[in-house]
């Protein structure tokens, strides 16, 4: 293979599953997948409050959650993940600081950065989800008695995370795909178990095949689970799913 | 799409050909006919090999460079020029069997597995991994880090050997060096492991050189060499005759006294067993 370059290359898929580095691929896909689900949570929650936040009819609060949407989305996660873990960590008490070092630093500053900064991004989604929702929708229900805390409670984000399904996989995808910068503050995911295993064996080419094949699974799977929700959680009449507009 | 295929097997060809018309061997032939001998050196290895604040290459390995390009315009019988170029761990061993460079000097260590696809000079420095910690630090040697946070820079023999034999440290791989000092200087390591020489460079680099120790007694061997291709033993004899006479005669330890002399920036005294091994590397004539 490649024999006309002047190089030889030669395949040898079996350095993937000899020890240890089956046990790190392993246990790379197991970190990758922990850091991605915390992440996921805290992102998906800061950004259900500040994208509902957003689009409040009380301008103090719009512009607190604009503040942090523009703020986090807006520098790269690299920089976000020296930030939390070179930065942030300094200013803490040295009781917690300690405590922290002793208990995994590395990937709680990954956890930080990413949710913080994918939490931005939902919440733009969810902006868009909750202002495609027509304006009298959130006026009958206040006509109707309810609060505006509870019309965007029961009516107004019920709904709103229906219509945002793709955009979130989307979103939930590149969340997944980022945990991959954590190996940057030496955080033992998928990508570094590749490189680990590359330079042990200097079989490059296989080791990130293996990466990349494991993320697209991971991937693949991942929208797939959203599809299905998308479908189970649909509201009949709601939206229109492939019907041709009337015009 | 189809055409830029074409373009790029078209290309793919060429470049297959061009290195297959310069075949192995006969390195000095092609320094003579071309008048150039190209050297692969670093930007950033101080105080082997790096662009200094004059903007200039500077360090130990290329002035040993120097003194073998010197050697080879008497061998070859005529003037020829040097240049340089940048090589990295990654590309130093594509380089030299791509004919772009004809010997690459910077830090590279001499290993058994590196010598199945290039060969190496005699061994022009020598030094192994310790530890950098903080004055006063439990931790010294290698004996001291079960349980504790050691940091290593991703991809290198250290990381590797921390990992196989000494499994109950916990380890840290951090990108590279400036991160790695960073991380140690805030308390989430408790210690850095490298190249000794190179964490002597670290110490005196930093802002408080009296704050930090270097520590253990070499938990790995690293000998630097200088790399040529393979299987051209009359430029091996060359390069290699050329730090013999360095060695011999006396400016191999002007070089050493200038990079690593009480008065540089990384002072490193030479042991006297890597004196004797020096010597004992010079043949007779």
């Amino acid at each position: 293979m490649f024999g006309f370059l002047g190089m030889t290359y030669e395949f040898k898929w079996s350095v993937l599953w000899a020890q240890p580095h089956l046990t790190w691929l392993i246990n790379g896909v197991l970190t990758s997948l922990r850091l991605a689900l915390i992440s996921w949570c805290i992102a998906v929650l800061l950004g259900i409050i500040f994208g509902a936040m957003r689009t409040a009819p009380f301008r103090p609060i719009r512009a607190i959650a604009t503040c942090y949407v523009e703020f986090f989305r807006n520098v790269p996660l690299l920089v976000w993940l020296f930030f939390w873990y070179f930065g942030a960590p300094e200013v803490f008490p040295e009781v917690i600081r300690q405590w922290f070092i002793r208990h995994g630093i590395e990937f709680w500053s990954a956890v930080a950065a990413i949710s913080v900064y994918h939490g931005s991004r939902f919440a733009e989604v969810i902006r868009a989800g909750i202002q495609a929702i027509p304006k009298t929708q959130l006026e009958a229900g206040l006509s109707s008695g309810l609060s505006v805390f509870e019309t965007y409670r029961l009516i107004i984000i019920p709904i709103a995370l229906r219509l945002i399904v793709p955009p979130a996989t989307n979103e939930s995808l590149n969340l997944l795909k980022n945990t991959s910068l954590a190996m940057t503050i030496g955080v033992a995911e998928l990508t570094f178990a590749a490189r680990q295993i590359e330079t042990y064996t200097a079989k490059a080419v296989e080791a990130l095949t293996s990466a990349a094949f494991i993320y697209l699974v991971l991937c693949l799977s991942i929208s797939s689970v959203m599809n299905w929700i998308e479908a189970k959680f649909a509201i009949p009449g709601l939206i229109a799913r492939g019907t041709r507009a009337e015009h | 799409m189809k055409r830029f295929g074409l373009a790029l097997l078209l290309t793919l060809l060429v470049l297959g050909l061009a290195g297959n018309a310069f075949a192995q061997g006969a390195t000095l032939e092609k320094i003579k006919n071309s008048g150039v001998f190209t050297v692969g050196v670093r930007n950033g290895s101080p105080p082997f090999s790096f662009i200094n604040k004059q903007n200039e290459r500077a360090g130990f390995s290329n002035d040993l460079a120097a003194l073998v390009h010197k050697g080879i315009e008497e061998k070859v019988g005529k003037q020829i020029k040097m240049e340089m170029k940048e090589s990295s761990p990654a590309t130093r061993i594509p380089l030299l069997t791509s004919m772009s460079v004809d010997l690459i000097t910077e830090t590279m260590t001499d290993t058994r597995a590196r010598r199945d696809s290039i060969d190496f000079s005699l061994t022009f420095f020598m030094t192994g991994a310790d530890f950098i910690v903080k004055k006063g630090s439990p931790i010294k040697g290698a004996k001291d880090i079960a349980g504790k946070r050691i940091g290593t820079q991703q991809g290198s023999t250290n990381e590797r050997i921390l990992r196989e034999k000494y499994s109950k440290a916990e380890l840290v791989t951090l990108p590279d060096q400036a991160a790695a000092f960073m991380a140690l200087q805030q308390g989430k390591l408790d210690a850095y492991c490298n190249d000794a020489i190179q964490l002597w460079g670290l110490k005196y680099k930093s802002a408080t050189p009296d704050q930090w120790e270097v520590v253990g007694d070499w938990i790995s061997y690293e000998p630097y060499g200088m790399a040529m291709r393979k299987n051209d033993s009359d430029f091996r004899a060359a390069v290699n005759n050329a730090l013999m006479e360095a060695i011999e005669g006396g400016e191999y330890f002007k070089l050493y006294e200038k990079w690593f002399g009480p008065k540089s920036d990384v002072p490193y005294p030479m042991s006297q067993a890597f004196k004797t091994f020096l010597l004992s590397q010079v043949v007779p004539k």
